[in-house]
This record gives structure tokens, sequence and C-alpha cells, in this order.
């Protein structure tokens, strides 16, 4: 009898283990993420909690300061040791090329077979030749891309509304429009400086040159410095030394020489709230997110800004070139060695780039933070209410909407999050022609060809910014010094710069 | 009469000069720290606006709330003063370990030590070695990766042995006497007269060791990180910038918050100053001055 029930205790024992044997284990994996101090990651976010769950997968984030992100990620790639199995928000940019061709990085192109969700998303949004821009010399992928299906146009020109309106002024079109509505605020405020910016002057510079036909700056489209894209002949120009940059550097030092054009640029976003909140500034190129903050920041009665379309100039009515794709999916070759290596890049696949991942990542849990009504998103009463704003808000408390973290972007989705302004000034740039153009994919240089275009951008990016700001703040005379200019320019081989770009452009 | 003859020296003008010059740089010290503290106690919208000097204005206390509840920041905490005590801890015995036979100068093959410690002052191995010397070590993500590489400094080194050597060797001759061996003069004679030393080594290290965030971002994990780093990171929010500008440059965090940073990682040690100035003084002359 006590051997019977012996047996059959060890036979309910070994029945009862039987379907944790069997349940898989969830799979770990660790991950470099790019922390961002205004919004300090948590793996207690519901999204995160909730892909884990759904994926049967541990995710162990490693979030390493945004300052100090490059820094960490490339000691790590360049001796090879410690790596994490992936690294969020990385691309082939850079010194990260070079840890690519020299073995450091998995190209994933070579496993396209284990990425099925990036594919369709790719194919769904028709970003294949975009996706292919970011190869290497070799030809090779090294990286999962973040897709946007359409640019966003989330920041601009911000001026005060209420000014406007108190003026009669029309909306802006043009830069003349703008420089009537600014020489009459500062006949109205003589100790203003009516035009200001976030962060320094390439911020202005990057949105607004484009409008004139150029972009050049530490914040050019091309990543060169100096030079340009024509986006018609499909090939790069000097834009540093063109008439298109004499035209808008002569709009800049007439701002400049009429007290329009803030002379203090380089600052942080205190400072440049201060100027607006306190009226000694009342136009200023920045984000839409950082409105409410600076409106809430005033006490001038009536305060109101409001974010605009590009304006027309010269070239058009343009604003920054952006990129389909970004920063994303970057894996050390470290990852290669694991056994599960193919279940690895599966289940990122799945985590990053799955429809019910994206969705995840863009709306947070389902029936959590949002309900659907029909075809409509309805977010919680929480989420409506808040004083942040719906996308700050759920960023917090539910971790969506993280650069790095997400990595399919569809326009449509995101302007759930917003006001009907925002999503008002989208339609609109969206309708104008081409507002937005692409971004130049950087040339498929070789090693001994990436250092001598790199000593050479180097030296003309340096001269090019003290001329810029001798010439915008009237130390040197455009109409007089322009041709030393050019041949200081020419002298310091922006001719062979560029013809080491046209030679090795991609497209 | 001498005494009298100093007092009639005395000019009310040269005294006037010196309070007047006292005056100004204890106002350049304190004024930007009252202003930081003022500003960490206000409200943004009233730092906006300019109305904030050394009072706060519209009182509150949300920027501290908001830096304490970043996640971590306590476990942080708790991990600086970790690593600055135990770092501190470590580093003292062993640069006294160190600094004691190095101040003979009859010990054979003291010179070349010597040169070779000077040598390390001005020559180091470089980012990427050392990271590779760490790591082969299987130190990263220990305690010990940003302890023991820094547990010895040359220029704390010099200082002690400067400070040992000043004292009188009968001392260390009568112990020997005694029949105290090398170890027991140095605890029971050399040790009790380094204090001021100590203290001044000690607190230049503890100092290294509050301050530092590279060593404790590139050799350690998340979980680890100092709260220099964070509060770097914090203060760093408005800054980071990309090439391509975008995100970073979004990034906004308030002025209130980055005083309340300022205030919350600098006062600690602030504080230690007042307890050790009068060591402090004294071993900065005697390592100073070869007796």
């Amino acid at each position: 009898m006590k051997k019977l029930l012996s047996l059959f205790l060890a036979a309910l024992l070994v029945l009862g283990l039987a379907p944790l044997s069997l349940a898989e284990e969830p799979i770990e994996i660790s991950l470099y993420y790019s922390d961002n101090a205004t919004l300090p990651f948590r793996q207690d976010w519901p999204v995160i909690q909730t892909l884990e769950k759904q994926y049967n997968v541990k995710l162990n984030f490693e979030p390493i300061p945004m300052g100090d992100y490059s820094t960490k990620a490339g000691l790590t790639l360049s001796t090879g040791e410690n790596t994490p199995d992936v690294m969020l928000y990385l691309s082939t940019g850079g010194a990260y090329a070079s840890y690519a061709l020299n073995g450091a990085i998995v190209p994933i192109s070579d496993y396209a077979e284990w990425t099925p969700h990036f594919n369709a998303r790719v194919e769904e949004m028709g970003l294949q030749q975009d996706v292919d821009l970011n190869r290497l010399g070799d030809g090779k992928l090294y990286f999962l891309p973040s897709l946007f299906d359409l640019p966003f146009y989330d920041g601009g020109l911000i001026l005060r509304e209420d000014y406007l309106v108190k003026k009669g002024f029309e909306a802006p079109k043009t830069f003349d429009d703008l420089y009537n509505i600014m020489k009459a605020y500062k006949e109205d405020y003589p100790d203003s400086y009516p035009l200001t910016s976030i962060v320094a002057l390439r911020v202005v510079q990057r949105m607004t040159m484009p409008s004139f036909g150029v972009s050049v700056g530490r914040n050019t489209g091309t990543g060169t410095g100096t030079l340009s894209w024509d986006y018609e002949k499909k090939e790069y120009f000097a834009g540093a030394i063109s008439q298109q940059y004499k035209d808008y550097i002569t709009f800049m030092a007439k701002l400049h020489a009429e007290g329009l054009l803030d002379p203090e640029l380089e600052q942080d976003n205190a400072s440049t709230a201060k100027k607006l909140a306190t009226g000694a500034a009342m136009a200023v190129y920045g984000y839409y997110d950082q409105i409410g903050g600076w409106e809430q920041a005033s006490e001038i009665e009536g305060f109101k800004l409001n974010m605009y379309p590009p304006l027309e100039g010269p070239g058009g009515a343009h604003h920054q070139p952006k990129s389909k794709t970004g920063s994303g999916l970057l894996f050390p070759i470290g990852v290669s060695k694991r056994p599960d290596f193919e279940q690895v890049v599966r289940k990122l696949d799945e985590v990053f780039y799955s429809e019910e991942a994206t969705k995840l990542w863009c709306f947070g849990p389902e029936g959590d933070s949002y309900t659907m009504d029909g075809d409509k998103v309805v977010y919680n009463d929480a989420i409506l209410s808040s004083a942040d704003g719906i996308y700050k808000y759920m960023q917090n408390a539910y971790g969506t909407g993280c650069a790095g973290l997400q990595n399919v972007w569809y326009l449509e989705r995101e302007l759930t999050k917003y006001d009907d302004n925002y999503a008002r000034i989208n339609a609109e740039v969206a309708a104008m022609d081409n507002a937005i153009q692409y971004t130049v994919p950087v040339p498929s240089f070789d090693d001994v060809t990436a250092e001598d275009a790199s000593l050479l951008q180097t030296t003309l990016l340096d001269a090019f910014n003290v001329w810029d700001d001798e010439f915008r703040t009237g130390k040197k005379s455009i109409e007089n010094d322009w041709d030393a200019y050019v041949q200081d320019m020419k002298d310091k081989g922006i001719e062979q710069f560029l013809k080491l770009y046209n030679d090795n452009k991609k497209l | 009469m001498i005494h009298k003859h100093r007092i009639k020296d005395k000019s009310p003008a040269l005294d006037a000069l010196i309070w007047f010059v006292m005056i100004f740089v204890l106002l350049a010290c304190v004024l930007p720290f009252l202003y930081i503290i003022a500003m960490s106690f206000s409200s943004s919208r009233a730092i906006l606006n300019n109305r904030v000097s050394l009072w706060p204005v519209e009182f509150n206390v949300e920027a501290y709330r908001q830096v304490f509840a970043y996640p971590n920041f306590f476990k942080a905490y708790g991990n600086t003063l970790i690593y600055t005590f135990f770092g501190t801890l470590i580093s003292l015995c062993m640069m006294v370990l160190f600094a004691y036979p190095l101040s003979k100068n009859r010990l054979k093959g003291q010179s070349l030590v010597m040169k070779l410690v000077v040598f390390s002052m001005f020559f180091g191995g470089g980012l990427v070695p050392n990271y590779l010397l760490i790591s082969s070590l299987k130190l990263t993500g220990t305690v010990f990766a940003i302890i023991l590489p820094f547990a010895i400094n040359q220029f704390n080194l010099i200082i002690l042995i400067n400070f040992i050597r000043s004292l009188p060797e009968e001392l260390e001759e009568a112990a020997r006497i005694d029949g105290l061996n090398y170890f027991g003069i140095l605890i029971r004679i050399i040790l009790p007269l380094l204090t001021a030393a100590l203290a001044t080594v000690g607190l230049y290290t503890a100092v290294f060791f509050w301050n530092d965030w590279f060593y404790a971002l590139i050799y350690l994990k998340s979980y680890q990180y100092p709260v220099m780093l964070l509060l770097r990171n914090i203060v760093n929010g408005t800054t980071m910038v990309g090439e391509a500008g975008g995100v970073g440059e979004k990034a906004f965090v308030a002025i209130a918050i980055k005083s309340a940073v300022i205030i919350t990682s600098t006062l600690p040690i602030i504080l230690l100053y007042p307890f050790l100035q009068k060591y402090f003084v004294k071993g900065m002359l005697v390592g100073a001055i070869k007796g």
C-alpha cells in the first residue's frame, strides 16, 4: 500500500512538473538604450511590461545617458568587450561605419529572412529605396533603421500670434512678411531683438536655408558643412560659395544690422524661454512641443504663440530636409556567438517591428491607455485631462513615443496625440510642394577617402563658420569681401571636397 | 617695543583695503551659491520673468521633488556614498603603504620606482588600453573597476612622501631600539603623526570619488551608477544635441531643477570642508615644504 501510494505521488509529481518543463523560458536580451533626462527610462513602463509578457522575452535594458551614449557604445564596439546583444538608437554614420567594416557589427542584411516584420513594414511603407541608402560600401546593411511613413513637421517658425492679431498682420508666407512683422515689433519695442532661436544659430540656419536653395553650416542637410544638394540635378554643389548662400547671408546680415536678430543665439532653453516670456523676442525657430512651456512662463496678458509652415524664399518654401529612415537597432558582433542568435534577432524583430508591437509603442496597451471607438483611438481620461498634453503624459506614464524605443512611426497615428492645431499645420505642410525634402545619403567612401574628406570638411567648416559670423555681424562686407571669401574657400579645397562627394555619391 | 612698532605701522587705509578685498572675495563665492539656492526654491515662471534674485519667489520644493523622483536617485546617492567611503579608505591604505617605503632614500630601487611614479603622472595608457585592461581583469561591472585603478594618485602620494620625510628620523630609530618592526613603526609612530596629511589627501581623494562620473559610465552597469552621472544627465538635458538636431534639442529641463541638482550634488561635499579645514591647511603646508 505504501509502495503504491509513493508510486502514485511520484506520478503526480512528474505529471505536475511536466507542463512547467514544457513551458518555454523567456529569452533574455540585453539592450543599450540612449536615456533622455527629460524622459528617464523606467523598466516598469506598461509598454515594456506588456511586450515582455506578450512575446515571452526578458528585455534587460541598460539606460545610458544620452550625452554619453556614443562614448560608451563606441568604446565597447571598438574593444569588442562587454557589448550588449543590441544597441538601440544607433546607425552606421561616422565612426560606426568603420566599426561595421572592421567586423565589429553584424551585417544584419545577411539575415533578412530572420526579420520578416521589418521587411513587411518596409514594403508596406514603400521605403525599400530609403533603407537601401543606409547600406555601406560593401553593399550590406548593418543596422535595422527606424521607419517613418511621412516626415513630421514638428518644429519651425514660432511667432507671437497675439501680436499678429493685435497689429492686423496676416500669417507670414514669405521671409519678407516675417521681416515686416519683426520690423513693426522692433518699432513698438525698441529694446527687443524680435527673432531668437533655441540652442544656437545653427537651428535657424538648418530650418531656413532650404528656402534659399542651400543648406550649409553645422547642421547642413548633406552632413558636409559646406556642400549642398541640387535636388533637380541630383548632385552636390559648393553651397558655401554659391549665389544662394550669398542671398541668404545678405538677408541675415540685414536682420542683424537692423537689430531684428538676437545677437546672443548660443543659449540654453531657459534663456530662450526668458526672452519669449518677457517679450524681449517675438519669433523663434523651435519645436511645437515647447510652445506650451513658453506660454505658461509668460506673464504678458493674452500671450499666445503658434507655429507656421515654412516661409517662401528665393528657393521655394522648404523646411530642413528629413529622412524616412533613422537610427535603429545595431547588433554588436558578440551577439552572433550566442547559440540562440537566430531567436534573438527574430524576437527583436517581433518586439520592435511587428504590427501589434508598433501599435503598442505608439498607443500603449489597448484597454489601458486607450480604447477603440470604431476606427478612432480614444485615450483614457487621465491622459486627455493631463496638463502636460497627451504626448508628454503618455511618454512618461506608459513609455510610448520614445525615440530609440519606438522604431515605426506613422504620422496619422502620432497626430492622435496632438491637438487639432498641430494636425492642421502638418496637413498644410504636407499639401505644400515638397516642403520637407529628403536628406542625402552619406557617400560610400573607402577608409582613405573618408579620411581625406573628413580633413577637408573640418578645415572648410571652420573657415566657413568664421566668415559666416563676420558677414552676418557686419565685421566683413558681403559686397567687398565676397571674392576674398570665395578664394579662401577654394584655397582650402572646397572644389576638391566637392569632387570627392560627387565621385562617390549614392543617388 | 617691536609690538608697539607693529601697531604704529598699521594703516587704516590698508585695513580697509584688506576688508574690501576679503568681502569682495566672500561675496563672489557666496552670492552665486545663494542665487542658485533661491532659484531651486522658486517657481519656473518667476525665474523666467527675471523676478528671482537672492530670495526665493513663489516658494516651492517642486524642483527637489522632481529630482528626488528620478528613477534610482536614492540608489545612485547610496552608490556614491559607498564608492566615496571605500574608495577613499582603500586609497589611503594603499598610498600610506606605498609612501612609507618610498620616503626612505636608502631603500634599494627607491629612485627607480619614484621615477616610474612620476613617469605615470605624465603618460597614461589611453582610454582603450585601460578599458581592455580592466575588462581582462574581469573588473567591469564591479565596484573595483572605479576604485582600484585610482587607489594611488601620484600627486597625493608625493604629498605623503614629503610629509613622512619631514618627520624626525630619530623617532623611528628610537622605535627600532625599542623593538618595533617596520610595520609597527608605520602603524604606531608614523600614522598618528600623519593625521594632517591624511586629512588633506583624504579630502582630495573623497572629492575625486564624489565627482567621478566618467569611469562609472564606462565600467559600470546603469544600476551601479553614482549620483553624479545621473545629475549630469539631468543638467545636460537641454544641451544634448545631435548633429542633425531634433530630439535632444526639444529636451527641456527647467532651470529650477538644474539649480536643485547643483545644490543636491555639491552640498554634502561642501559641508565636509569646515570640519577638515584646519588639517587641510596644515597638510598642504607641510606637504609642500620638506622639513
